[in-house]
């Protein structure tokens, strides 16, 4: 009872506008959010002009937080974000980490979205990580727990 | 003296208590920690650390510290991204990251240790019930011999124990034997 109090105060206090990739309702209410939706803010959120590497990679730590593997028009406009801010690394990161969240179904997933990826992949020069090997463990470091 | 002394602790505090818009939020012992290191976003729980994990695939801080070789890479990076040759796009993503995903992903073999000592320890605790048996315990009383049980159970099934649906139920005491 206190703690919804808190919240309720809190969001008196708090300016109305919020950033759209963690906007979410404080409803007891299940999202009515379609798909679509989903998608299309995102997908706005990554083609934001401005954006910095901050905000690509909060955009991708919200996006990761959900049970999904975000569609390609999402990622291509990630892609093109690394590519305004000019971050390589972020791109391959981001591309390994799609593989990753393939989870259990990455022979059937993860080669369906480079395929969709690959206009913006060859547009931008970004190679994938089996392009680059780093799909197969390439160096040995031992863990941090075992020094 | 006291009273200055009272002022200044009070100015001290009032500056203290103010929050300067801009300042930065990060302490200098977390700058000692992370030397150069760029930090470049919230990571997982919003401190400047690094650590690779596939559920926050984005650490808050660069893994190298920027030195003249990486720093040359970046400039490059400003460019065509066509023109990067594969080391160049590695030394980038190692100058980001510690290590990749199929890197820390790879299995790390521990689990043959662990069972390994595990059966060892087991193994020596079968030796310490076998010697316990041998040299503490008495022998089992008589009634563990195979004429006493028989002896029990012919007794069980005399006094027609549990007849309904236990043991007596299944003798067939006409026949003098087990129901078929």
């Amino acid at each position: 009872m206190f703690r919804t109090a808190l919240v309720r105060a809190q969001a008196l206090v708090k300016p109305a506008a919020r950033n759209v990739a963690t906007s979410s309702r404080l409803l007891s209410k299940e999202s009515t959010e379609t798909d679509e939706q989903f998608d299309q803010r995102y997908e706005k959120f990554f083609s934001q002009q401005d954006i910095d590497g901050w905000d690509i990679r909060r955009g991708i730590t919200d996006l990761w937080g959900h049970d999904l593997v975000p569609e390609p028009k999402i990622l291509a406009a990630a892609l093109q974000a690394c590519r305004r801010v000019n971050d390589l690394a972020l791109a391959v990161r981001i591309l390994e980490a799609v593989k990753d969240k393939c989870g259990k179904r990455e022979a059937e997933i993860y080669p369906w979205v480079i395929q969709e990826l690959r206009p913006t992949l060859t547009q931008l020069g970004i190679s994938t990580p089996e392009e680059l090997g780093i799909h197969k463990p390439e160096l040995h470091t031992p863990s941090v727990f075992d020094l | 003296m006291a009273n200055t002394l009272l002022a200044l602790s009070c100015k001290q505090l009032l500056n203290n208590a103010i929050v300067r818009p801009g300042a930065a939020p990060m302490s200098s012992y977390v700058k000692t920690l992370i030397g150069k290191r760029e930090v470049v976003g919230y990571g997982f729980n919003g401190e400047p650390n690094y650590v690779d994990r596939v559920d926050f695939p984005l650490p808050a801080i660069r893994w190298k510290e920027p030195n003249a070789d990486i720093l040359a890479l970046r400039e490059k990076e400003k460019g065509d991204w066509k023109l990067l040759s594969v080391e160049e796009k590695k030394a980038l993503y190692r100058a980001s990251f510690r290590q990749t995903f199929a890197e820390f992903k790879a299995p790390t073999g521990e689990w043959k240790g662990t069972i390994g000592v595990t059966l060892v320890l087991i193994s020596c605790a079968l030796w310490v019930i076998y010697g316990l048996k041998a040299f503490v315990y008495p022998p089992l009383p008589s009634s563990f011999s195979p004429e006493n049980r028989a002896a029990q159970l012919r007794r069980i099934l005399d006094l027609q124990i549990n007849p309904i649906q236990g043991i007596s139920s299944k003798w067939d005491y006409e026949k003098d034997d087990w129901k078929k």
